[in-house]
């Protein structure tokens, strides 16, 4: 690859959450804790001293137990968490995609959903009345526009939230992508396969990705360099065939 | 170039803000248009309650008294309309703030913007019974003056809410009671003379200012008077640049917090 300059740079970051062990928040509870004192907080470092950088056009995989701070790395890498400390720096247009569902309204028909996410994604209405009959010819779900949401499956549910993100993605041109479990979206085999289809345009163009998986063939597969977190402490970082076994064998 | 910055910035926000204000507006009605009707029918059915009442309670006599009356109806409604909703806006689309880094602004500012379009269904049946009663209709085109000044009070107080809202859940219960004392301390159907001790406590008041000064220009045409001019752009500014700084400094806690 000619451009090296790096696209995503993490410098020593660390995320603190407190976490009260008797959630008051109701109004009458704050004020009777702001007169017998605080509730007792508990403190929670879900990212200690992470460190990585990656070079435009590499994908990184990050792999871990749940709970070992996947998500919230990459959280805090799209700026939806400040850092406690440390610093990231990004190079370039950032996008932010998880599998988990990114708020479908489901008494919105599936029209209507294309355009509330397509523009809380950034796209104006034009943009996403080009890109609108890709996204239904890709989703399988042509027969069901004007159904409210409500009534969908949890697979159409999945296949639309993904077809609605990837399309989107398309159009806004990212130069880095952070993908949280994608591929576990719900969608039967027909449909991964498809959705790695659709993702290897992006993993094998000049896009830096990270990629956060349990699949680890997929990560083997395309990425350039794998991150392991364990307890929010970086294990290793490294070749993927190297960490992957690793980890395997951890397991 | 920091100007471009904040225009550049200022615009992505609107243009999320209506996106999501239409697809809200939909979700209210159920996709139907029919749904207008159910917003109407609060502030009306008030309306009658009220005028009833009073005709059997007082035969004092008050110029213009249904005007008078259903201005500071659909005033109040728009400012409790838009600010209780934002009270638990945050808690509503966590979703959203969660997993995008998108704009906070737009969610608060697209709230607003859905009580603006239902505002404006209100405004006209003020305009129909301004007809209907054979007053002049000059006034309500000097309303949006007024109406601006009323926005920026009523954003102000609406990015507060949603920051409170973030860190306290039953705050729109609280909200609830709150403006509904304020309804009662707000001369909306009766009226207030000066130099009571009513009055004083209004001038603490500020939504006594804005429905007092949309009231001189609907009803009579004429510039309300200068202490009332004062309390309209002195809130409004007030309540924005205080309800802006306070977002500005939570926004980036939101996402943790819910």
């Amino acid at each position: 690859m000619e451009d090296k300059k790096p696209s995503i740079v993490v410098k020593n970051i660390s995320k603190k959450f407190s976490i009260g062990f008797k959630r008051n928040d109701s109004f009458l509870a704050k004020i009777l804790c702001f007169s017998f004192g605080d509730e007792i907080k508990k403190e929670l470092w879900a990212l200690k001293n992470v460190s990585f950088d990656v070079n435009a056009g590499e994908n990184l995989g990050i792999i871990g137990r749940n709970g070992s701070g996947k998500s919230t790395l990459l959280r805090v890498i799209a700026g939806v968490f400040p850092a406690n400390e440390g610093e990231v720096e990004t190079n370039g247009k950032l996008i932010y995609l998880t599998g988990f569902g990114q708020g479908l309204k489901p008494k919105l028909t599936m029209r209507e959903n294309i355009y509330l996410i397509g523009s809380i994604m950034g796209l104006s209405q034009k943009d996403i009345k080009k890109r609108f009959n890709e996204i239904i010819e890709f989703s399988g779900l042509k027969n069901f526009l004007d159904v409210k949401v409500y009534k969908f499956s949890s697979g159409m549910i999945a296949r639309l939230n993904f077809s609605i993100g990837i399309h989107c993605l398309k159009h806004s041109n990212p130069d880095i992508l952070l993908f949280d479990e994608v591929f576990h979206s719900g969608g039967d085999i027909y449909f991964k396969k498809k959705i790695i289809e659709k993702m290897e345009e992006f993993l094998k163009g000049g896009t830096t990705v990270i990629l956060v998986s349990h699949d680890l063939e997929t990560i083997k597969k395309y990425c350039d360099k794998v991150l392991w977190l364990e307890r929010g402490e970086v294990i290793k970082y490294g070749e993927p065939n190297e960490i992957v076994e690793a980890y395997e064998i951890s397991v | 170039m920091r100007f471009v910055d904040y225009y550049h910035r200022l615009k992505s926000v609107l243009g999320l803000s209506f996106s999501l204000a239409k697809a809200n507006f939909k979700l209210r009605n159920e996709g139907s248009y029919l749904g207008v009707l159910w917003y109407l029918l609060e502030p009306l059915l008030m309306f009658l309650i009220i005028i009833l009442v009073r005709a059997n309670i007082t035969t004092e006599s008050i110029e213009n008294y249904p005007i008078y009356l259903l201005t500071g109806l659909i005033m109040f409604n728009f400012f409790r309309g838009a600010t209780v909703l934002s009270a638990s806006i945050m808690r509503n689309n966590s979703e959203f703030v969660k997993s995008m880094n998108i704009p906070k602004e737009s969610l608060v500012v697209s709230n607003v913007l859905q009580s603006i379009f239902s505002h404006i269904f209100e405004i006209m049946v003020l305009f129909i019974f301004l007809v209907f009663f054979g007053n002049s209709i000059k006034g309500l085109f000097l309303y949006p003056i007024i109406f601006v000044f009323f926005v920026f009070f009523v954003l102000g107080i609406s990015f507060i809410l949603s920051i409170i809202g973030v860190y306290i859940n039953d705050i729109s219960n609280v909200w609830n009671i709150i403006t509904r004392l304020l309804w009662f301390a707000t001369p909306i159907f009766y009226v207030l003379t000066t130099k009571t001790k009513i009055f004083f406590i209004n001038l603490f008041n500020p939504m006594f200012y804005f429905i007092t000064g949309a009231r001189d220009f609907i009803i009579s045409a004429s510039f309300p008077e200068n202490f009332v001019i004062f309390g309209i752009l002195g809130f409004s500014f007030f309540s924005f640049v205080l309800g802006f700084l306070i977002f500005e400094k939570y926004k980036n806690k939101i996402a943790e917090e819910l």
